[in-house]
């Protein structure tokens, strides 16, 4: 990969980044957000993390074996511990190792 | 407050960090991109899963323009963060903008879980999002150095991307006083995963939940 693909790629990312965290800071400064804005504010991400999990998903075969069923697994798995236990990084470490024993060991 | 009780908070954030930037650096050495972009990307974007999606991108070749685009829309998110540290943050000095910049999932939710004196919360904010961020940083060079000689069979450590997007899904859902938008994107997402192009999904689907959003606001706010 060139380098001057990858530097101006990275520049730009953290430039969204950036502007993505400070963006209420410079907005919002002295004013109340709009009534438009804060529905858009409270509804949005969850429906971003929903597609995004969605997105990780998307390369999935699942005409082919293991039929993405170790993918299924893990989700299931990561919400269910997560419903009961509310610890985010339990959730997250369990389901991967789970998924990684899947894939590496029983559904080769 | 002492250093050492503030890193303690951390703690947490230091347990999923380390393994998850090791999966991040160990899928850019992968990719033939040299390890010191590790550092760099980690210390100058400094977000999860936009740097894994940055690496997607720079895979599937695109362009400087839907790198950014993308970056932009996927942490969206984030804006939804600030808002509600407006008021904590107001009588920060020029600090404030690291941890403004510091504002990931995961430090977000360590400052805003925590509850720290007024006095002492400038130095606190300030340790904590450094600390989480030296944590990214040293694995995502160590996975970018190391990944590959380690004996470990790292197959399927992405998958930790997918159950924190599960996670979060739950949490944010918990918080939300309106169900329909979490079932909405739930069929979005899946229009999204089985119809539109594999590499336009991500933008073609937040851009068509963010319509629907607009669209149907009187709809969406009508009871649950």
């Amino acid at each position: 990969m060139e380098t001057s693909y990858l530097v101006g790629a990275i520049l730009v990312a953290s430039i969204m980044t950036y502007f993505t965290r400070i963006m209420p800071f410079i907005f919002f400064r002295k004013k109340e957000p709009s009534a438009v804005i804060k529905y858009i504010e409270w509804n949005m991400p969850v429906m971003i993390m929903v597609i995004l999990v969605f997105y990780a998903l998307k390369d999935v075969s699942w005409e082919l074996y293991p039929y993405g069923i170790p993918e299924l697994i893990g989700i299931v798995v990561a919400g269910l511990l997560h419903i009961k236990y509310k610890n985010a990084l339990l959730s997250i470490f369990v389901a991967t190792l789970l998924y990684m024993v899947l894939v590496q060991k029983i559904m080769v | 407050m002492s250093f050492f009780s503030i890193f303690k908070m951390t703690i947490p954030v230091l347990m999923g960090y380390i393994p998850l930037g090791m999966a991040f650096g160990l899928l850019l050495s992968n990719m033939l991109i040299p390890w010191y972009y590790a550092f760099f990307m980690s210390v100058f974007i400094f977000a999860g899963a936009g740097q894994f999606l940055a690496l997607g991108l720079f895979a599937s070749h695109a362009t400087i323009l839907e790198i950014g685009v993308a970056t932009f829309l996927l942490n969206l998110r984030h804006t939804f963060y600030g808002l509600s540290m407006i008021s904590a943050l107001k009588n920060f000095s020029w600090k404030k903008n690291y941890v403004i910049f510091g504002l990931t999932d995961e430090t977000f939710a360590l400052l805003k879980t925590n509850d720290i004196k007024e006095e002492e919360r400038e130095r606190a904010y300030v340790i904590i999002t450094a600390l989480n961020q030296s944590y990214w940083v040293i694995g995502s060079v160590i996975g970018a150095l190391l990944g590959n000689i380690l004996p470990f069979n790292y197959k399927g450590i992405e998958f930790s991307l997918t159950a924190l997007f599960v996670v979060l899904s739950i949490d944010l859902y918990n918080k939300s006083k309106q169900h329909k938008p979490f079932l909405i994107s739930i069929v979005i997402g899946f229009i999204g995963m089985t119809i539109f192009p594999s590499d336009k999904m991500l933008i073609l689907s937040l851009g068509l939940a963010a319509t629907v959003l607009i669209l149907f606001k009187g709809a969406l706010e009508d009871g649950n």
